[in-house]
């Protein structure tokens, strides 16, 4: 039953981290590597504000935090041309440094026993359950997240956003700052990442300098399992599959690991290992495809009906 | 240049010895533009003639910022735009290339793609992109095209042939109607009865809109009988300029007459400068 109500409360939690991957990803088209950096500099920025007293504050610097990294990233991007994979590394090798120096150069820091906005609500609703509490907080940021987002690709900066990652020809064409859209974009998506690695440090009162590591495949590898659930559709189905597609990724890393199947440190080749599949399965059914029509005809060809 | 017609109005377009050239200080140092002018009235619609190389496409992207002019200037509805950005003039200018991918977003419903031009001057940045009455407006133009489209407002534009992507583009950059726009060859690409009707969409919007247009083309005909006035560019420069009154009647052999004609003095000019 823990296991259950917890694989729901880290699901919902890093959903909020997926949707941002999945700006990046699915709107943008980019594969955004800052995600390892702006995760743990969020992260980091949420358990200082902690130490110091200020658990609020700490979610609200951690969005902060996220959005400067993306920024960061995007005007590296479009204002030097550097090849936007290669921004993303950039950055991300910045910020550990720079993660570091906010973790006053230790490489982690142990929140137990100071006030988080998680131990604050649960003192405050004596009446229910710890974990239920958590697992509201949880509900909450995952539905706001989800509805700002939902509302926001509905507006006119938005569409101009997505018709960017879709056809930057036309975009240009149609007076629209493409450059500006890009940063706004990887801006928005890396704040989602900051917020969610500064819940999460909240949530496991603790941050490592390391949590960022592997945090991508993670998101992408989510965002690819709730594609398969909802389907590609419009954007606001998206965001939702992107809740989905975390929630059932932890899961499965539940399943596995209570039943033994594989040490725990496999996480990550298992994660990967999913992206690969699922990213090779439309090259994989063309080619099947075509060899099939290549043997059709030459069965065809032999009994002369062609 | 000078428009015999309405020389009391201002004009909508004015291109003043407007000169570039690519690789400037190279071996591959390419003439673009050579001194070119041309004035456009509201209201004109001129057809672009000329070779592979001429300057017609050139021409276009200057008028929309590609790049910048080495020389000259470009006025656009009595504003000066030449060193405007490209984002910031398309604002006033619509342009369809002859690739119909070019000026759609493929992932991106007919609807949203309407309303991603139309909002651009008619809402701010937060406010909604789609509303119900713009629902109902885009509706009403797409079904005076009979392509059933107006039934189709949440298909993905990726889905469309491209004839019916080439007329919801041509809708996208009129339904605010721009101070020009810009027909780059625009039904080269589609079969020749589905060209033909997208021409016939065209002349119907620009004419009910009265948008100032030009239009590129390969095919001497059309250019004769479409718009008030024919140019021909050769080398950058205009090389024959036609005007209502001086084209009606005249021939696609008239035409090539006269090109191979002033083609001739040219060469014995070079010649005499040589020699």
């Amino acid at each position: 039953m823990l296991l259950l109500i917890g694989s729901l409360q880290l699901g919902l939690l890093y959903a909020i981290m997926v949707m941002g991957i999945y700006i990046s990803f699915r709107i943008l088209n980019i594969p955004d590597l800052t995600t390892e950096g702006s995760f743990t500099f969020g992260l980091a920025v949420s358990a200082v504000c902690v130490v110091g007293g200020h658990p609020y504050l700490g979610i609200l610097v951690s969005i902060l935090a996220g959005a400067l990294a993306g920024t960061v990233t995007g005007l590296l991007h479009t204002k030097l041309h550097i090849h936007p994979v290669l921004t993303g590394i950039l950055t991300m090798s910045l910020l550990y440094s720079v993660n570091t120096f906010v973790l006053s150069g230790s490489p982690n820091l142990s929140l137990i026993g100071k006030d988080t906005i998680f131990t604050i609500l649960i003192q405050q609703l004596p009446g229910l359950d710890k974990e239920v509490v958590k697992l509201i907080i949880a509900i909450f940021f995952a539905a706001l997240c989800f509805v700002l987002m939902a509302v926001f690709f509905k507006t006119r900066l938005g569409l101009c956003i997505r018709a960017v990652g879709d056809n930057t020809d036309m975009v240009t064409a149609s007076s629209i700052n493409v450059d500006g859209m890009e940063v706004i974009a990887l801006a928005i998506s890396n704040a989602l990442i900051g917020l969610c690695g500064g819940i999460m440090a909240q949530y496991q009162s603790f941050a490592d300098i390391n949590s960022g590591v592997g945090i991508l495949v993670v998101g992408l590898a989510s965002v690819i399992i709730g594609e398969t659930i909802t389907g590609k559709r419009s954007v606001t189905v998206g965001f939702i599959s992107a809740i989905l597609g975390s929630v059932v990724y932890r899961y499965i890393i539940a399943l596995a690991t209570s039943t033994n199947w594989f040490p725990a440190y496999w996480l990550k080749f298992v994660s990967a290992v999913i992206v690969i599949l699922a990213l090779a399965i439309p090259v994989i059914k063309d080619q099947v495809q075509f060899k099939r029509q290549k043997h059709q005809t030459s069965v065809d060809r032999k009994e002369g009906t062609l | 240049m000078t428009d015999t017609k309405t020389l009391t109005n201002a004009p909508m377009l004015a291109i003043r010895h407007a000169s570039k050239t690519f690789g400037l200080g190279t071996p591959n140092a390419h003439v673009a533009l050579k001194d070119l002018s041309l004035t456009l009235m509201p209201g004109d619609f001129v057809t672009v003639l000329g070779s592979n190389g001429a300057g017609k496409s050139t021409l276009f992207n200057a008028i929309c910022g590609n790049f910048y002019l080495d020389h000259g200037t470009i006025e656009l509805g009595g504003k000066d735009i030449t060193y405007d950005k490209p984002h910031k003039r398309a604002l006033s200018i619509g342009r369809l290339f002859q690739d119909p991918m070019k000026g759609t977003a493929p992932n991106l419903t007919i609807e949203e793609n309407l309303a991603l031009s139309y909002s651009k001057q008619t809402r701010t940045s937060f406010s909604f992109a789609l509303r119900k009455e713009d629902r109902e407006m885009f509706r009403e133009r797409l079904s005076v095209f009979g392509m059933d489209l107006e039934n189709r407002m949440k298909v993905k534009i990726g889905l469309l042939s491209g004839g019916q992507r080439q007329v919801v583009t041509l809708l996208m950059s009129t339904l605010v109607p721009p101070k020009i726009l810009l027909l780059d060859e625009h039904t080269a690409a589609l079969d020749p009865s589905t060209a033909e009707n997208v021409m016939d969409i065209t002349k119907q919007i620009v004419r009910q809109n009265h948008i100032t247009t030009m239009m590129i083309t390969h095919n001497m005909h059309q250019a004769l009988v479409t718009g008030n006035r024919t140019i021909m560019l050769d080398e950058g420069s205009i090389i024959l300029d036609f005007p209502e009154e001086k084209r009606g009647g005249m021939t696609v052999e008239d035409l090539v007459d006269l090109f191979s004609k002033r083609k001739k003095e040219e060469f014995a000019n070079d010649k005499m400068l040589l020699s």
